[in-house]
């Protein structure tokens, strides 16, 4: 390595309860790794961290403007910024951050049209096609938790921590990686606190039955199903998103008291044809600053017309899961991303790396801009 | 630092079901880590493999005897050899193979006194506890796969009489358990599940309880009483009591297979005892694995002390990845690799703690991390109780 990398560290500019940025002990083995590093003013001020938290553990640090940062040679930032950002980047500058190729044809053809590079981190994936860096875990475990907090207000008597109820019926559609965590998160409260003290009572547990889509599409056995569900979550990865799971009208089977969970996150796009819709037709997308949804809420009212929102239950629903916990979440991305930063510092930066080379070097070429058609054909 | 010359690879002597042995793709992949590669005669022939297949014309790759092949620099093989086969292993060879220390310290006297450096495959953890060498999934898929062919064989196609989704109940909600909700709503099998959502079929419904229902009985009766696959994917605080007693057995429909992806054995002189979490069950492995309730093997299996007069044709194996021996293998070599390229660049010695990723969850399965006690002080799994996934 003949010069040392620089890595500029922005924050996320979107809804307010957005407060994730990397913790200081990720920054400080960036610099143990021979990078030069630079954070945006007021970074993890979402989390009440300072300037001199940072400082403290990785003192060659240095604090500069949100455009400085964007001409940095490794731009890290997790949820992709804006347009106008991004015009900031350098052209010998590599973007690291959430960017979802797949979907996004209009983003990877802005950031082609920059001559930028790019590292998707939800591309990042080892041999046998796993992801390197991902929360899912989290997206399941926040997800179910707000959904029984939120069933605890609405559980009927004698109430969801008397030891006389019935065992809580939590339904999960879709058993890919998010919906496996959402098993076991719902089976424990997804809270393990609140698992443990009411185990510990002798209050009857959870009993969670997984249903994919061979099953959710039949009327007769999900009538049955969701007629005793307490908590329905839509776990699903649908191949076309234009066509709903559970359609509104099958809400009104579900009991009163139930809680929508929607841990998919997928929007509702009516200007498109046919248009785009959420799995459970008729909740509204949430976000870090609103995540819960009662029947009446002024949401409802502000969804798209093409839309039925006439049925409805308490819903919950967040872009960002894992941005609700967000030391939780920044510590474990920052473990994940470890070895990969390390790998990109040590080889000189990101032209250095071998899209052939060693385990993290290869996980890397996958999630290249410059790599993503070729990637995609191979999948294929 | 005494740089690795020579590798061994000797074949697995357990059941003849036990047909697993690393793939001649990967023996080329060992062969660019720069080392003289000594294969035991008779190598991968239970699958079909010759010599040939992993010789490929090159200069690097030897045939050799059994004792030949363990008397190399490394020594690799899945599962771990038999305690009369250590003592063929030279001092201050590297043995990598799956030894759980924890459960096995007999195993681990016997390590040390011949001064074998090991690596323990099952030990490998990365810096979050978490395994980088198991493979859970296949515990998971080729158990549920092989009940829903037992239950395949009374309902074709899996279309019960009354046409209602197959009932799965699974017990545990773990790792394992998770694939288990995944594997049995595909029926155990992707292809069968595309045929079945082909013609219609009713599908399979899952049912995943952890202990807190587990452990009461009305609960449990309600649940057994309407499934068709029972799934025991527990890990047990207290391997001394089972989750399933026998009694209970009773109450799952005459139909009913059960399905035991747990692994533990019997073992009655040990104290506390150990017993298998659903009572009174044999346990199987690569050469049976389904038994049915007038098997003879199971009065053969099964401690006389221990209740065993309800039965239900049960699918039970301890290796159960071995079931589809070349994709288990194909997963192994892939988890493996980045582990060897650490391990031929630094030497056993040369490992440490403050090293990279790899070097450290390699660090963590080493004998001496083991010993030290340095292996218990960072991740966890090294204290937990031993699943085979080998």
């Amino acid at each position: 390595m003949t010069e040392t990398i620089t890595i500029g560290l922005a924050r996320m500019h979107v809804e307010y309860g957005e407060r994730r940025d990397f913790l200081p002990a990720f920054i400080a083995r960036l610099q143990k790794y021979g990078a030069q590093v630079f954070l945006e003013f007021g970074y993890g001020s979402g989390m009440r961290l300072t300037e001199a938290d940072y400082q403290k553990v990785a003192p060659g640090v240095r604090f500069v403007s949100r455009e400085e940062i964007f001409h940095k040679e490794l731009v890290l930032v997790l949820r992709c910024p804006a347009d106008d950002d991004l015009q900031l980047l350098d052209k010998k500058s590599c973007l690291i951050s959430m960017l979802h190729y797949p979907t996004r044809p209009r983003r990877v053809e802005f950031l082609r049209s920059l001559g930028a590079e790019a590292i998707s981190l939800d591309s990042l994936k080892d041999d046998v096609g796993r992801r390197v860096v991902e929360n899912l875990h989290s997206v399941a475990w926040n997800g179910s938790e707000v959904a029984f907090q939120v069933l605890r207000r609405t559980y009927p008597a004698p109430g969801m921590e008397s030891t006389e109820r019935a065992p809580v019926r939590v339904t999960v559609m879709g058993v890919g990686a998010v919906g496996a965590h959402a098993v076991q998160a719902a089976s424990r409260y997804g809270d393990l606190t609140l698992w443990q003290s009411l185990a510990t009572r002798g209050v009857p547990g959870v009993q969670v039955t997984a249903i994919d889509y061979d099953l959710t599409g039949r009327e007769k056995p999900m009538r049955e199903i969701l007629s005793t569900t307490d908590i329905l979550v839509d776990a699903t990865q649908r191949p076309d998103p234009s066509k709903v799971v559970i359609p509104n009208d099958w809400i009104a089977w579900l009991p009163e008291h139930a809680v929508l969970l929607d841990l998919s996150v997928d929007p509702y796009d009516c200007i498109i044809q046919p248009p785009e819709v959420k799995g459970i037709e008729g909740i509204p997308q949430g976000n870090l600053d609103q995540f819960v949804f009662a029947p009446d809420d002024p949401a409802y009212d502000r969804m798209p017309d093409c839309v039925s929102t006439k049925e409805r239950r308490f819903a919950v629903s967040c872009y960002s899961w894992p941005g609700l916990h967000p030391r939780e979440c920044m510590e474990l991305y920052g473990y994940q991303l470890r070895p990969l930063m390390r790998t990109i510092i040590e080889k000189g930066g990101i032209q250095r790396v071998n899209p052939n080379g060693l385990y993290f070097e290869r996980a890397i070429g996958r999630a290249l801009l410059s790599q993503f058609k070729v990637n995609s054909l191979k999948e294929i | 630092m005494k740089p690795i010359m020579t590798i061994g690879f000797p074949r697995m002597r357990h059941e003849a079901g036990e047909k697993r042995v690393f793939l001649p793709e990967f023996i080329e992949y060992v062969v660019t880590l720069g080392a003289q590669v000594y294969i035991e005669e008779g190598y991968g022939s239970r699958s079909g493999y010759t010599f040939e297949d992993y010789k490929q014309a090159n200069p690097a790759v030897n045939q050799c005897s059994r004792e030949e092949a363990f008397q190399q620099d490394v020594v690799l093989i899945l599962r771990s050899p038999k305690p009369e086969e250590f003592k063929l292993i030279k001092r201050g060879s590297i043995l990598v193979t799956m030894l759980h220390y924890p459960t096995r310290p007999k195993r681990v006297k016997t390590l040390q006194e011949l001064g074998i450096r090991a690596i323990s495959l099952d030990s490998i953890v990365n810096d979050k506890g978490t395994r980088l060498m198991e493979n859970m999934k296949a515990v998971a898929w080729n158990g549920l796969e092989a009940a829903f062919d037992a239950l395949e064989k009374r309902w074709p196609g899996l279309v019960k009489t009354d046409k209602t989704p197959i009932h799965v109940v699974i017990l545990g909600t773990g790792m394992v358990g998770k694939h288990a909700v995944d594997a049995a709503t595909k029926l155990g099998n992707i292809e069968r599940n595309s045929d079945h959502i082909a013609d219609s079929g009713p599908g399979a419904i899952a049912l995943s309880v952890g202990r807190n229902i587990s452990s009461n009985p009305v609960m449990m009766e309600k649940l057994m009483s309407q499934a068709d696959i029972l799934v025991d994917a527990t890990q047990r605080r207290n391997p001394s009591k089972p989750v399933v007693p026998n009694a209970w057995l009773a109450w799952l429909p005459e139909h009913a297979i059960v399905v035991d992806l747990a692994v533990d054995p019997y073992i009655l002189d040990a104290n506390p005892p150990v017993v298998r979490g659903v009572e009174g069950i044999p346990q199987g492995n690569l050469d049976q694995y389904v038994f049915d309730p007038d098997d003879p093997k199971w009065d053969q299996l099964v401690p006389e002390s221990i209740p065993s007069k309800h039965r239900r044709t049960t699918v039970t194996c301890y290796s159960w990845p071995g079931v589809h021996a070349e994709a288990c293998m194909r997963h192994y070599a892939q988890q493996v690799e980045p582990l060897m390229d650490v391990l031929f660049e630094k030497g056993y010695n040369g490992l440490s703690l403050n090293g990279s990723y790899f070097e450290r969850a390699l660090y963590r399965a080493t004998l001496k991390a083991w010993l030290s006690g340095e292996a218990e002080d960072s991740p966890q799994p090294a204290k937990r109780r031993q699943r085979s996934s080998a």
